[in-house]
């Protein structure tokens, strides 16, 4: 006995109706349009910011003088840079202002959105938007400004000061000193920015969870500390890193500040931040080659602050589901 | 698929653009104006002078851009030569000079154009800091520095010392005697006498040595050389004497103690009057100008050069010409006060009858051409602006911000000295 067992016809290949095609095509345009899309980004990074990032990695090796020779000389930049006191110099120069400009200045943006963010406040609009006012400043006119108010014998600061009997500091002649005014150009420039960044994500908090964290007898700092800050979590790690990076940046104010010795930032070098310093070798001194290590030696230190500062920030989860 | 026709016409269209975009560049025409491009540094009214010289010669034009700062003009310069694209003619103070020399490659021998022919018009002395070791004439003088004291007489006065310029320079034939009237001003009055010791004694004593931080072999000489050493220790002096202001130039206070009296005297080269006038606009009348202990010296002055690939050599040859002529950098002194760096220009009876105003209807040009007249001229080598800032960045570490104790400095401007241009 045999069974035969039949199979159905398989229909010809040439037979697919056209639909199919046309559906099959837009699916895999589907898949990919999405590349498509970013792809400009990509390349123009590529370009102008991937490129010039790995040739600066080239030049670093170099002996580079922009309108004499090249030669090669390996990592003798590296070695070079860090036995030189002016390097260590503008490393504590750049993490004393760092810290200095985002500490209180991220803390006062906190603060003022939390005071912005009160539902009853008579013109908020005005408030929100004089702000930024600092933000849309000139930076050179920025310097001057603050750079007269700081003047040891004529600035209007050292003149409050002497009401409350206080000599005259020489605020922009001192380390510390300039490291204040520096910082305080900075952080006005910023906190207005980092102010709306907050106060975007605190009205996204539903206000029914305070209603019932007050009916639960929550007062208004247990309210901020247990409810405000953990919702604030990811914006405030957002603004930490950008105020990082930022921050380890800094370049124009100081530039600016001390025209007596512009690229060295003071005669001791007391606000030379290293990317003032990086400039300095590179256009004062012609040394690109030199300039190149101190960018490499500054994105690495970046890389790594921002990384720990990622780090801490979403640890410090603990205790949200 | 039209979808993907249209996507490919659109991104043909824009590759398009792009590419017409890029090839760029001003091309010039065969007829029409020759468009010559001059970077220049802002506060010398360049821009007037380029308008006459088009005025004179229609058939060029030219194209200015005030950069801004001496310093930031070079440091543009810089950065078109390294990328390639180079304006036709540009200005370069002669601190940011050096540097720019030692590589002459970037930079067309003026000789080619005919340089040979005006050379003997301008001062030997600037005229060759911008000869290349091979000999090539990179750049022709625009106008110089020379060396004097501006000082208030309303001070002198009120301090018992003479105010006529005369009498005033007989009270310092050397620089000892210079402290010691600064001292016996700051005890008469309780006041400083100069704005800084780095500015107003280092920078004079600095430029009047025969031999400064190079020598004849183009060897760096700062170290060992004792003219450097004794200019180096006076300015020390200066700054422990307590005669100094503490301002460092171009600073705010110092700007503004320009104009409140801050101090009785400050070094004054030809461009520093214009400089005294701008930030002290009511003080017309109390200022007046006198010679410099050892009377010769020269801070400053300017060249202007023309780049290699620049498009219209011949016609920025032209107006360094027009432009540079003894007649023209005279008429530019009448007009804003730059000192000549032609010779006719200087020995020229207007610029000796000239007087100012402000300064008290003195005879400035008369005082600035005895600096120039009595000019020892030096070696200068590419690192030259660095070490001369950075000695004057240890004096007023000594002097402003009190870092550095005075008997350390010495050593302490050595040392950032090496490790700013190496061994």
């Amino acid at each position: 006995m045999s069974i035969t067992i039949e199979r159905p016809a398989r229909p010809d290949r040439a037979f697919r109706p056209a639909s199919t095609r046309r559906a099959r095509m837009r699916a895999r345009w589907e898949g990919t349009s999405p590349y498509v899309y970013i792809a400009p980004f990509f390349v123009i990074f590529a370009i102008f910011g991937l490129l010039p990032l790995l040739y600066n990695f080239v030049i670093s090796l170099f002996d580079w003088n922009p309108i004499g020779e090249q030669t090669f000389i390996g990592f003798d930049n590296f070695t070079r840079l860090f036995a030189d006191p002016r390097f260590w110099n503008a490393t504590v120069n750049t993490l004393g202002i760092f810290v200095l400009s985002t500490v209180p200045q991220l803390l006062l943006a906190l603060g003022l959105a939390h005071l912005l963010n009160h539902a009853r406040l008579k013109a908020a609009n005005f408030f929100r938007m004089s702000m930024l006012v600092p933000y849309i400043t000139s930076v050179a006119a920025t310097t001057i400004v603050f750079a007269q108010l700081f003047d040891r014998d004529y600035g209007m600061l050292n003149w409050l000061l002497s009401f409350i009997g206080i000599d005259p500091i020489a605020w922009v002649d001192d380390r510390f000193g300039s490291w204040v005014v520096v910082s305080t150009m900075v952080a006005w420039r910023w906190f207005g920015y980092n102010t709306l960044l907050y106060l975007a994500a605190l009205q996204a908090i539903p206000r029914d969870m305070y209603e019932a964290a007050e009916v639960d007898g929550a007062g208004a700092w247990h309210q901020f500390r247990f409810l405000t800050i953990p919702s604030l979590r990811p914006v405030i790690i957002f603004t930490v890193i950008t105020s990082t990076i930022g921050g380890l940046q800094i370049f124009t104010e100081p530039l600016l500040l001390n025209p007596a010795a512009p690229l060295t930032c003071g005669s001791s070098r007391q606000c030379q931040t290293l990317v003032l310093f990086l400039y300095e070798q590179g256009f004062g001194q012609y040394a690109f080659g030199y300039g190149a290590a101190i960018g490499v030696v500054l994105f690495l230190i970046i890389v790594v602050i921002a990384g720990f500062n990622f780090l801490i920030s979403t640890r410090v989860r603990g205790g949200r589901s | 698929m039209k979808f993907r026709k249209s996507v490919a016409g659109v991104a043909a269209a824009a590759l398009a653009l792009v590419v017409t975009g890029c090839a760029g560049g001003s091309g010039g025409d065969a007829s029409g104006p020759v468009e010559i491009e001059y970077w220049s540094f802002t506060g010398i009214d360049a821009t007037a002078k380029a308008e006459e010289f088009e005025a004179a010669n229609p058939e060029f034009k030219v194209k200015i851009t005030e950069v801004g700062s001496s310093a930031e003009t070079a440091q543009a310069v810089t950065a078109a030569i390294a990328s390639g694209k180079v304006p036709d003619l540009v200005l370069i103070q002669d601190d940011d000079l050096p540097k720019l020399i030692a590589n002459p490659g970037n930079f067309i021998d003026l000789n080619t154009l005919g340089a040979e022919d005006i050379a003997g018009d301008y001062y030997d002395w600037t005229w060759e800091s911008a000869t290349a070791e091979d000999g090539a004439q990179l750049g022709v003088p625009t106008d110089t520095g020379g060396l004097a004291y501006a000082y208030r007489t309303d001070l002198f006065a009120a301090a018992g010392l003479p105010t006529d310029p005369a009498e005033v320079a007989a009270l310092w034939p050397t620089w000892e005697d210079f402290l010691a009237v600064g001292e016996q001003y700051t005890e008469a009055t309780g006041k400083p006498f100069i704005d800084s010791a780095a500015n107003s004694v280092f920078r004079a004593t600095s430029n009047q040595v025969t031999e400064q931080y190079y020598d004849e072999d183009g060897e760096v000489v700062y170290d060992s050389n004792p003219q450097i050493r004794d200019a180096y220790d006076l300015a020390l002096d200066a700054a422990s004497s307590g005669i100094s202001a503490k301002l460092g130039a171009f600073s705010e206070g110092w700007s503004a103690g320009i104009a409140n009296g801050a101090f009785a005297v400050m070094v004054a080269p030809s461009w520093m009057l214009g400089v005294i006038k701008s930030n002290a606009p009511d003080g017309a009348g109390q200022w007046n100008i006198t010679t410099i202990p050892g009377v010769g010296g020269n801070w400053g002055g300017s060249h202007l050069l023309i780049p290699k690939g620049a498009e219209h050599p011949e016609a920025a040859w032209e107006f360094i010409k027009a432009n540079q002529s003894p007649e023209a950098q005279l008429q530019l002194f009448l007009d804003h006060g730059n000192f000549p760096a032609a010779t006719a220009a200087v020995d020229s009876p207007e610029l000796a009858d000239q007087v100012d105003p402000y300064f008290s209807d003195s005879q400035t040009g008369r005082v600035l051409g005895q600096s120039v007249a009595a000019l020892k001229p030096f070696p200068i080598g590419p690192e030259t602006g660095a070490i001369g800032g950075e000695f004057t960045n240890a004096l007023n570490r000594v002097d402003i911000e009190g870092t550095t104790d005075a008997e350390d400095s010495w050593d302490d401007a050595v040392s950032s000295i090496k490790n700013s241009i190496g061994d």
